[in-house]
C-alpha cells in the first residue's frame, strides 16, 4: 500500500505548550481519512504543519513521496488546503476569488473559468457568485473555499473541520463532491470532532488527543469491539465513564 | 411569566444602572482603556469649561443669538451622526440586544431616553447649552425660559441620536455599517478641515457673517429651544413660546418615530441573514471585467488586478490610500498657495504613497495562506512581489507626477520640474524596495475592526517596518539628493537638471528591481512565519 501522508516525529510547542508531541502517521493513499479528536487535541496544528502553514519543531512531512520542507515545489502543485480559523480574500465575489486562486496557481485563465462554471453549479453556489465572500454564510463559505481547494485538481486533499457550522443541505452536497472525488482514487484527509459522520464517511481514521496519536487504522480496527466509534473515542481519549453529574436534581419537571 | 411585578420605574433604574455597569466592566477590561476614558473625561470638562468661559465672555455682544444657534443646531448634527459611525460606542444603543426581555415599548422608551443620559457626551452637551443660555439669557422670563430651553434641547438631542440609531440598526450592525465606521476617521478629519477653513474665514470677516445661518436655525429644533431663550430676553413671550414648542412637538414626534421603529425591530426577526428568493441576475457573464483584460497574464497579472480591487473594495486598505492621496496633495499644494512652498515638496506624494508598499502582507489579513500556498520558490514571491509593486505603481506614478507638474505650476518654477520629478521616482523606487523588504523581514497583523492598524503586542514590529524602512529609503534616495544638490550649487550645474530626470527614474526602477531580488527569496523561506505574524488580527 502506498502512502499519501508520511508523518514521523512531528513535535510543536508553543511556549510552555505542547501542541503535538511527537507524532508519526501512515495515511494510505486513495482513502476517505478522519483525524478525529476533542478540541485542543492538536488536529489543527498537525494539518497546518503537513501542508506547509506552519513550521514543525522536529519531524519529516512526506506527501505522496516529496519532502513537504525541502520540495515545496513538488507538493504546492499535488495539495489542496481548507484551513480552519483563516480567512479567505473576502473583498472578492465568489468567482473572482476562484479566478484568482486559480491563475495564482498557474492554470490557463479558459480553463480556470470552465471549472469555477462547474464547481460553482455543483456547490449551489452559481446565485452568489457575484456576491463579496464576506456576505457569504458559514456553509458558503466552507463551499467556496472547497472550490478553490479543488479547482487544480490535487492529489491530496486537506479540510480542517470542512462540516463545522454547515446546514445538512451544504453538508450533503460537500459530502457528495467529496465521494466523487475520492471514488476516482485522490485521497481526502479531514478533521472533525464529530464521530457520526466520521463514522459514514472515512474508511481510515487516525485519533489524536492531547498532541498524541492513540489509535490509526481502518474504521474495524479503531472501533475494535466498541458498538460505535463514538465509544471506542471516548474509552481511547479517556473520557468513558463520565456522567452528567446528579448535581442538577432541579432541572426538568416543570417550573417551581 | 412571573415578570407582571416589574414597574416602569424599575425598569429605567435597571437600564441606567446597566449602562453604568457596562461603562465600568468596558473600563475594567484594560488599563489603556481606563487611561483613554479619564483622558477623555478630563479634555471634554476642560473643553466644556472654557467654552462656558467663552460663551459667558460673549454675553451681550451683538451676534451672541446666532453664534450659540449655531452652535446647538451644530452639536445636534453631530449627535444624529455619532450613532452612524460610532455605533459600538453605546451598548445599549442596541435594542435588539434586549429583545428577549419582556418589555413593554413605553417603559422601554423612558429607560432607554433616561439611560442615555449617562455619559460624558450628555455632560458636555449639557455644559454647552448652559453657557449658550446664560450668553442670551437677561431677565427673570429668560431664566425662566433657559431652564425649560435647556432640558428639551438635551432631549431632543439624546432621542435623535435613539431615533436615527433605531431606524439605522440593520445597517449598523450589517458588514456595510461597519465597513462605514472604518472610514469614519476620514469624515472626521475632513470635518476638522472645514472647521477650520470656517474659522479662518470668521476670523477674517467677524461673526456677522453668522447672522443669515442663525435666522433661520432659531426656528429649527433644537437650536429653537435657546433661540427661545433670547426671544424672552427681548420681550417676545408670544414668539419664545412658539419657539419652545417647536423643540418640544420635535421631541414627541422623535420619540414617536424611535418607538414605532423599537416596536417593529423588537417583534421582527432579523432578516439579515435571509437569502433573498430570487438570485441576483447573473450581471457581468465575462466575469472578468475591462480591468483584466488590460493586466499581464499570468501571476503578475492575478495578483495587480487582487491589488487593485482591494484599494477600492477593502474598508481598511481604501481608508489608508485615500489618507495617503490626501496628504500627498495637500502638504505640496497648500505650501505653494500660502507661498512657503517648494517644488521639492512634491516628493510628498511619491513618499505617503509609497508607504502602501509597507506590510504587504499584513494588508492580506490571515487570508495569506491563499498566497502562502501557491509560492513554492524564490521566483514565485518575486513575481508575487512584482506584481503588489506594478499595481501600487499604476496609481501612484501618474499621481505623483501630477502633484509635481501642479505644484510647479502653482509655483511657475518650470525649469525645475525635471529634477522634482527625478528625485520623485529615486524616492518612489527606494521606498518600493524597502516596503518589499521589510514586508518580508517585519511583516505585523493589521486588525480588521476598529480603528487600530497594528495587532496588540507588534508595535514594535510596526516601529521597525515604518520608520527604519523610511529611514533607508531616504538614505537609498542620497545619490540623487546629492546630485540635485550639486546641480543647484555647481556653477554650470542647472545646465545639467534635466538630466536630472532620467537619471532619477533610471536609479529608481533599478533600485527597487533590486529591492524585489532582496526581497523575494526572504518572502519564500519564511512563509510560515510571515503567516503566523500576520494572523493575529
Amino acid at each position: 500500500m502506498t502512502s499519501a501522508v508520511s508523518v514521523r516525529g512531528l513535535w510543536k510547542r508553543f511556549g510552555q505548550q505542547v501542541a503535538v508531541a511527537g507524532i508519526d502517521l501512515e495515511l494510505p493513499a486513495g482513502k476517505f481519512i478522519g483525524l478525529v479528536g476533542p478540541n485542543g487535541a492538536g488536529k489543527t496544528t498537525t494539518l497546518s504543519m503537513v501542508t506547509g502553514l506552519l513550521r514543525p519543531d522536529h519531524g519529516t512531512v512526506e506527501v505522496v513521496g516529496h519532502d513537504v520542507w525541502r520540495d515545496p515545489v513538488a507538493v504546492k502543485a499535488r495539495i489542496g488546503v481548507l484551513p480552519e480559523g483563516l480567512r479567505l480574500f473576502e473583498r472578492l465575489s465568489g468567482r473572482e476569488l476562484l479566478g484568482y486562486s486559480g491563475r495564482l496557481r498557474g492554470l490557463p485563465g479558459a480553463e480556470v473559468e470552465r471549472r469555477a462554471t462547474q464547481l460553482l453549479d455543483v456547490l449551489d453556489l452559481a446565485g452568489a457568485q457575484h456576491k463579496l465572500v464576506v456576505d457569504y454564510s458559514t456553509g458558503m463559505r466552507k463551499k467556496i473555499g472547497l472550490a478553490a481547494a479543488l479547482l487544480h485538481n490535487p492529489e491530496v486533499l486537506f479540510l480542517d473541520e470542512p462540516f463545522e457550522g454547515v446546514d445538512p443541505v451544504s453538508a450533503q452536497t460537500i459530502r457528495g463532491v467529496l465521494e466523487r472525488y475520492t471514488a476516482s482514487g485522490a485521497t481526502v484527509v479531514f478533521s472533525s470532532h464529530v464521530m457520526e459522520l466520521v463514522e459514514s464517511l472515512c474508511d481510515w481514521v487516525a485519533v489524536m488527543a492531547a498532541g498524541r496519536i492513540r489509535a490509526q487504522g481502518t474504521l474495524a480496527e479503531v472501533r475494535g469491539q466498541a458498538p460505535t466509534l463514538q465509544r471506542a473515542f471516548l474509552e481511547l481519549v479517556g473520557a468513558g465513564g463520565r456522567d452528567a453529574g446528579s448535581d442538577l436534581d432541579w432541572l426538568g419537571g416543570g417550573a417551581r | 411569566m412571573t415578570t407582571d411585578g416589574a414597574t416602569p420605574a424599575d425598569i429605567t433604574s435597571v437600564v441606567v444602572r446597566l449602562k453604568l455597569s457596562l461603562l465600568r466592566n468596558g473600563l475594567r477590561q484594560s488599563g489603556g482603556r481606563r487611561a483613554a476614558y479619564v483622558v477623555s473625561a478630563v479634555v471634554v470638562l476642560l473643553f466644556g469649561a472654557l467654552q462656558l468661559l467663552g460663551l459667558i465672555a460673549l454675553r451681550g455682544h451683538a451676534h451672541a443669538e446666532a453664534v450659540v444657534v449655531l452652535l446647538v443646531a451644530v452639536l445636534a448634527l453631530g449627535w444624529a451622526v455619532m450613532p452612524l459611525f460610532f455605533p459600538g460606542g453605546d451598548e445599549t444603543l442596541d435594542p435588539t440586544r434586549l429583545v428577549m426581555l419582556p418589555l413593554r415599548p413605553r417603559p422601554l422608551v423612558r429607560a432607554l431616553l433616561a439611560a442615555s443620559l449617562v455619559g460624558i457626551g450628555p455632560l458636555f452637551t449639557l455644559l454647552l447649552l448652559t453657557g449658550s443660555v446664560i450668553t442670551v439669557a437677561h431677565g427673570g422670563a429668560a431664566y425662566a425660559v433657559a431652564v425649560v430651553g435647556v432640558v428639551l434641547a438635551l432631549l431632543v438631542c439624546v432621542a435623535l441620536a435613539r431615533a436615527v440609531a433605531a431606524a439605522n440598526i440593520r445597517l449598523l450592525t450589517s458588514r456595510k455599517g461597519r465597513d462605514l465606521a472604518v472610514l469614519s476617521g476620514l469624515v472626521i478629519a475632513i470635518g476638522a478641515q472645514l472647521v477650520n477653513f470656517g474659522a479662518q474665514r470668521l476670523g477674517s470677516s467677524g461673526l456677522s457673517q453668522l447672522e443669515p445661518a442663525g435666522d433661520v436655525l432659531r426656528w429649527v429644533p433644537p437650536a429653537s429651544a435657546i433661540g427661545a431663550v433670547d426671544s424672552a430676553s427681548e420681550g417676545s413671550y408670544g414668539v419664545a413660546v412658539l419657539q419652545l414648542a417647536l423643540s418640544a412637538g420635535a421631541l414627541v414626534a422623535l420619540i414617536a418615530v424611535w418607538a414605532r421603529h423599537l416596536t417593529k425591530l423588537m417583534t421582527s426577526p432579523d432578516g439579515s441573514t435571509l437569502q433573498s428568493a430570487t438570485d441576483q441576475p447573473a450581471r457581468d457573464p465575462g466575469t472578468s471585467g475591462g480591468l483584466a483584460r488590460l493586466l499581464p497574464a499570468g501571476r503578475t497579472g492575478t495578483v495587480m488586478e487582487r491589488s487593485l480591487r482591494y484599494v477600492w473594495r477593502d474598508p481598511k486598505t481604501k481608508a489608508a490610500w485615500v489618507t495617503s492621496l490626501a496628504i500627498g496633495l495637500i502638504v505640496p499644494v497648500f505650501n505653494a498657495l500660502q507661498g512657503t512652498g517648494s517644488i521639492y515638496f512634491a516628493c510628498f506624494a511619491a513618499g505617503m504613497l509609497g508607504i502602501q508598499m509597507y506590510n504587504q502582507f499584513g494588508q492580506d489579513t490571515s487570508a495569506f495562506w491563499m498566497v502562502a500556498t501557491t509560492i513554492s520558490s524564490a521566483r514565485d514571491a518575486y513575481v508575487e512581489l512584482r506584481g503588489r509593486a506594478l499595481a501600487l505603481l499604476v496609481i501612484t506614478l501618474p499621481y505623483a507626477t501630477l502633484v509635481t507638474v501642479l505644484t510647479t505650476a502653482m509655483l511657475g518654477d518650470w525649469p525645475r520640474l525635471p529634477e522634482a520629478l527625478g528625485l520623485s521616482f529615486a524616492l518612489l523606487g527606494a521606498m518600493l524596495a524597502t516596503g518589499a523588504w521589510t514586508s518580508a523581514r517585519f511583516p505585523y497583523s493589521i486588525p480588521q475592526e476598529g480603528y487600530k492598524n497594528v495587532a496588540p503586542g507588534q508595535t514594535g514590529l510596526a516601529w521597525i517596518s515604518i520608520f527604519g524602512g523610511m529611514v533607508s529609503a531616504a538614505l537609498l534616495t542620497a545619490p540623487v539628493i546629492a546630485a540635485t544638490i550639486w546641480a543647484n550649487v555647481a556653477k554650470n550645474g542647472d545646465d545639467w537638471g534635466w538630466l536630472l530626470l532620467p537619471a532619477g527614474a533610471a536609479y529608481g526602477t533599478a533600485i527597487t528591481l533590486t529591492g524585489l531580488h532582496l526581497a523575494a527569496p526572504r518572502t519564500a523561506s519564511r512563509l510560515p512565519e510571515i503567516l503566523t505574524a500576520v494572523s493575529k488580527g
